[in-house]
């Protein structure tokens, strides 16, 4: 029973990443770097297999290759619906601004995020709120879930490309200030 | 959300494509940046008036307008006929640091900000996904702990399962009077008496002697099934079916039967 071959087992039989601890715990008396190296073998071994080794959301998990989507997807009737870009652009300012709050991702995307698409993004476990964000209104503050990582095929966040923060927390603010102001002024307008 | 209409019968002199549709941009933001990088603008020196202009045609070209779905972009239009009005007064406007301050820079923080989001959620897009790209273990289509109900089977597949039973006993033709007191009634009350035991498959609950009762016994299934007293369930196309008592109902009508 070598160290590897029980790693594959336990990997292959869980429905969800197994983390090195969990290996650990399983696996008594294995040391973690021996089982560092048992992963790395075992994921050179599925190299160029259909299915491969994948470390994702700090867990290891099985998962078969992306150039065989075509072909596994027929095992379905359903395929994956496509995602609106409201919905993606919303989830990448999470992603790159967590905690941000909906009035942030209002003022980055010039529009209004309407509550449906924030709750299909729960739904999916792809975004979670963090907390509140302590100003008037104590607005709900979102981060990206676990199930983020798992599904996007990221370890951590940081597998995310760089981009660089083209406005700050304050600038968003103050355009948030603005728009409201403005949206004052209409009314005020309006009732006139 | 259908503000589609198309704007080819306003005869817009821009540059712009006139069939330009809101409905395929995500906001205000989304126009403007196609309209900057579509005629090569320079974002930092921005043509104000003219992409005020071009950008009210296309909000025009839009009629009739629903309300709830341009908001955002009449927000947009009045900034930029501020913005393109601020521009008009006498200038320069100097901050507290001697520095000039130009109106639109809010605007292009905001376009190149977006710019980039944009760019990460194509990019996000592009990512393999799971259950889209890639695969593990019986995770799709319902994940995990999600209890799967038992499909029904529909009326042709009940029928290929009796045609099958009567096919078997086929040859077995018994010379058989048919008697006034094999009713359908008297058959659901048996079946009804079969399933207090718990599920029976349907094969075996037909297996009985001469076509007749078969029959009978196939249409008092029919019956419960209509009268909702019992519950079919097949579980692969083709394969057997099971007859199920429905807990409260089956107990209601096994004492209408019997009365």
């Amino acid at each position: 029973m070598s160290l590897p071959s029980r790693i594959e087992a336990i990997v292959f039989a869980s429905d969800e990443p197994v983390s090195i601890q969990k290996l650990r715990d399983l696996l008594e008396g294995a040391a973690s770097a021996d089982i560092r190296q048992a992963l790395s073998e075992l994921q050179a071994h599925y190299g160029e297999r259909g299915i491969r080794l994948r470390e994702v959301a700090g867990g290891w998990q099985f998962r078969s290759a992306s150039e065989y989507a075509s072909v596994v997807q027929q095992l379905w009737k359903t395929r994956a619906p496509k995602l609106s870009r409201s919905m993606l652009e919303t989830l990448a300012i999470i992603a790159y601004r967590q905690p941000a709050t909906r009035a942030e991702i209002e003022a980055l995307r010039g529009v209004r995020v309407s509550s449906s698409m924030v709750a299909a993004l729960q739904e999916r476990g792809w975004i979670k709120v963090l907390g509140r964000k302590e100003v008037p209104g104590r607005p709900h503050l979102y981060g990206t879930g676990k199930a983020f990582l798992v599904d996007f095929g990221l370890n951590t966040l940081s597998d995310l490309p760089d981009i660089t923060e083209l406005m700050d927390k304050d600038e968003v603010e103050t355009t948030i200030e603005s728009k409201e102001t403005e949206a004052v002024e209409e009314n005020e307008t309006a009732e006139a | 959300m259908t503000t589609g209409v198309q704007a080819s019968e306003t005869g817009t002199d821009t540059a712009l494509s006139p069939s330009v549709r809101l409905d395929a941009f995500e906001g205000p933001l989304d126009v403007l940046l196609h309209l900057i990088r579509d005629q090569k603008m320079d974002i930092f020196d921005i043509p104000i008036a003219s992409l005020t202009v071009q950008y009210l045609e296309i909000l025009d070209a839009q009629q009739p307008l629903d309300l709830e779905f341009a908001g955002d972009y009449l927000v947009m239009a009045s900034t930029l006929t501020q913005i393109k009005s601020r521009m008009l007064l006498p200038r320069p406007e100097l901050d507290e640091e001697g520095e000039v301050i130009d109106p639109r820079a809010e605007l292009v923080a905001q376009l190149l900000a977006y710019e980039q989001y944009r760019a990460a959620a194509e990019e996000l897009n592009e990512y393999p996904r799971l259950e889209r790209d890639i695969f593990v273990r019986s995770v799709f289509p319902e994940a995990g702990e999600i209890e799967r109900p038992l499909p029904e089977p529909d009326l042709d597949g009940l029928l290929l399962a009796f045609r099958q039973v009567l096919k078997r006993v086929g040859g077995e033709v018994r010379q058989h009077v048919f008697m006034d007191t094999m009713s359908v009634r008297e058959q659901m009350a048996f079946v009804l008496e079969r399933l207090k035991k718990g599920g029976i498959i349907l094969e075996e609950l037909l297996d009985r002697p001469g076509r007749e009762i078969i029959v009978i016994t196939f249409l008092a299934i029919l019956e419960l099934w209509r009268e909702q007293a019992i519950t079919v369930v097949q579980e692969t196309s083709f394969g057997s079916i099971s007859i199920l008592p429905k807990a409260r109902a089956s107990e209601i009508s096994a004492s209408e039967v019997a009365a």
